[in-house]
């Protein structure tokens, strides 16, 4: 893997199309970086009105033995959530949208895809830092919190893999973009944000449907988010190893594939 | 040529681009065309093999499409050769666009560093001339803080040329300089090349300004249509692509003088006519094309319809810009016409050697009285006048003035470097 060490040697590039996207994002708006919290919490407030309020989704009690508070739970999930959803589409918008600088400039194109993933990476933290004020003022935190950032860089690795993959695809296949917003749609609802894991049932038809859904990578996550921020428990150590093993795998296989593809993208965009 | 002497080093490289019709885009297509591979391939170089030499200055010129650019970018690295090796042996910098990467919300000291460090920067050396590129580029301080978005395309291009020059590249790329801002930036901007130049960074260079080639260059490459057509010296090969241009030029314009319609302009009493227009060159072939420095004789073809006394014919020549070059006549040039018959001929006026410079010039002919006063046939720039570079590099404005040079000391001074 000699490309991975580029990553390195491109490390003041990734940082700067990372401030770039940062810098440029709000921009001329009279709220400025403020919008980066206000998305977060009117999909939350959404949410929490829709399936909280109308549909009464009971939440399961958290790790101090008394909080039951839907929005808090909800919000957990959908932290993880967003910080994937996010760096998928980021990164297929931003290899695109580097297209007329790459026609001009020598660069490798992986550090606008990855520079954008540092961006989302500095608005979920900023997210995350919301989380934990709340868990604080609620009186739910524990050590375990520690194990965050630890899940946070795994779950940057996995979605900058398949972000990469998607991204190269793109560049060839201009239906890949849009194909994929509708299949992170249907990802959203296969995953327990909105619902505790417990509505899924075991068996259904003879199929052993929990656990097809446990294979699903996100659902781990999600789940693992919800162990260390909510729950306060250390995640099992099955549920670790396997999200280190898939993290590390996705991001290589999207990464070489992102690199195989990259030495002919100037002429493809 | 050792490898070491070598900055880059090209070697039978073809290079093949799919046309954008014919790739599948979408998924449909792939499935429903399948994925045949199209005929519809344009190869934008074919087997063009050179070296250049570290510390040398290097031109690439041909046509509009010849595969300049495409060159430029497969040295940048931007594209990879279909077949054969590029070589760069050292740092490279390209200015193929400048100010390509500059966001335009953020402010032109921020774009310093986004694009500084796309072109390959790092933010230590970034800070350490980011007064000097802005000095440079002569940004006003109340823009510099300003979002781009607001800047004039003037400085938008400077600024993006003066990041680029502060590079400190081994190997320096560059993409027609010679657009970029007005007379005095633009001498900055040469000052700036030659200074590096000297300094020892190999250059490459796509231009159209032959002369700038002819000046900058030690090599030249010669594109045309993808093929090489001429490499080696810069005054060689520009030579050698002068020449077909101009050949080509001629084939294009045919033998006779264009002539524009100036039925509404002609005017005179047409006891006299004045038919068409030629110009000759030194072996009498007729071509609407003349050259500096070499003879050109104008010949007038007129028809005598009645009986007239001493006719004085008369020419005049603008530039295109609009300047009235000179305007010679019959008369003042001695040339005694008496009573020319009824019918046809031709007055001819000899130029050895034209001292028209480079340019579109537009001639107007015209046959008057002796008193200059009665019109016969005045046809007020109607003919076309093409002149193209001679073998000798092309010197600036509408005339060549036909001078000698001399120097002689007039005293000596023992003083080494003091003038006396």
């Amino acid at each position: 893997m000699p490309q991975l060490t580029e990553i390195w040697t491109y490390r003041g590039l990734i940082g700067n199309f990372a401030q770039r996207e940062l810098r440029g994002k709000y921009k001329g708006s009279a709220l400025g970086q403020l919008w980066s919290l206000v998305n977060p919490m009117a999909t939350l407030g959404i949410y929490t009105l829709v399936f909280g309020f109308f549909l009464r989704f009971p939440p399961p009690v958290a790790g101090n033995g008394h909080l039951k508070n839907f929005a808090v739970y909800l919000f957990t999930g959908l932290v993880a959530w967003n910080f994937f959803n996010a760096i998928v589409l980021g990164s297929i918008g931003a290899l695109a949208g580097a297209g007329p600088l790459l026609k001009k400039i020598y660069f490798p194109p992986f550090a606008p895809v990855i520079g954008g993933a540092g961006a989302t990476l500095y608005q979920a933290g900023i997210e995350m830092g919301l989380l934990i004020i709340v868990m604080v003022v609620l009186q739910n935190v524990s050590w375990t919190i520690l194990l965050l950032p630890v899940l946070l860089a795994l779950l940057a690795l996995f979605a900058l893999g398949i972000g990469m993959l998607l991204a190269m695809l793109n560049v060839k296949y201009r239906d890949v973009a849009y194909l994929t917003t509708i299949v992170l749609n249907l990802l959203f609802y296969a995953t327990p944000i909105i619902y505790p894991i417990s509505k899924v049932p075991s068996h259904k038809n003879g199929i052993a449907v929990r656990e097809y859904y446990d294979l699903n990578p996100l659902t781990q996550f999600v789940e693992g988010f919800r162990d260390v921020v909510y729950d306060l428990k250390v995640p099992s150590a099955g549920r670790l190893l396997s999200l280190l093993v898939v993290s590390v795998v996705v991001f290589l296989l999207g990464f070489t594939f992102f690199e195989r593809g990259s030495r002919d993208v100037a002429e493809l965009l | 040529m050792t490898s070491e002497d070598l900055a880059i080093s090209v070697q039978g490289v073809s290079k093949m681009f799919e046309l954008h019709s014919d790739r599948r885009t979408n998924l449909k297509e792939r499935f429903v065309r399948g994925g045949a591979k199209g005929s519809d391939q344009f190869w934008a170089l074919t087997d063009v093999s050179f070296e250049v030499p570290r510390g040398s200055t290097y031109g690439l010129i041909g046509h509009n499409g010849s595969g300049k650019s495409t060159m430029l970018k497969l040295l940048a690295g931007i594209h990879r050769p279909t077949a054969g090796t590029v070589a760069a042996h050292g740092r490279v910098s390209s200015m193929i666009e400048l100010g390509a990467g500059f966001h335009p919300e953020l402010s032109g000291r921020e774009n310093i560093y986004l694009n500084g460090s796309i072109l390959g920067m790092t933010k230590k050396a970034i800070d350490a001339s980011l007064e000097e590129i802005i000095d440079f580029s002569g940004i006003p301080a109340q823009f510099i803080d300003a979002p781009v978005k607001v800047y004039s395309s003037g400085m938008y291009v400077r600024l993006g040329f003066a990041i680029a020059v502060n590079l400190d590249p081994e190997i320096l790329l560059i993409d027609e300089i010679v657009a970029v801002g007005d007379e005095d930036f633009q001498r900055k901007c040469f000052d700036h090349l030659y200074k590096l130049r000297r300094k020892g960074v190999t250059i490459c260079f796509v231009s159209h300004s032959l002369p700038l080639v002819q000046t900058l260059c030690d090599h030249a490459l010669w594109l045309d249509h993808g093929h090489q057509k001429a490499e080696g010296k810069a005054l060689a090969v520009v030579d050698a692509y002068l020449r077909e241009v101009n050949k080509t030029e001629a084939d294009r314009l045919g033998q006779s003088a264009e002539e524009f319609d100036d039925s509404r302009s002609r005017r005179g009493s047409r006891e006299v006519t004045i038919g068409r227009v030629e110009f000759l060159d030194a072996n009498g072939t007729a071509s609407p094309i003349g050259t500096t420095g070499e003879p050109l004789t104008v010949r007038m073809h007129y028809e005598v319809h009645e009986q007239v006394t001493e006719p004085v014919f008369g020419l005049a020549f603008h530039h295109e810009s609009g300047t009235h070059v000179s305007g010679p006549n019959s008369l003042e040039g001695g040339m005694m016409t008496g009573t020319p018959a009824l019918g046809e001929g031709y007055a001819d006026f000899r130029m050895d050697p034209l001292l028209l410079q480079p340019g579109a010039y537009v001639v107007t002919a015209a046959v008057v009285d002796t008193t200059m006063a009665h019109v016969y046939d005045y046809r007020d720039q109607a003919f076309a006048l093409h002149v193209q570079p001679g073998r000798r590099a092309a010197g600036a404005g509408v005339v060549a003035l036909p001078g000698s040079w001399s120097m002689r000391t007039v005293s000596t001074s023992n003083e080494q470097g003091v003038p006396s």
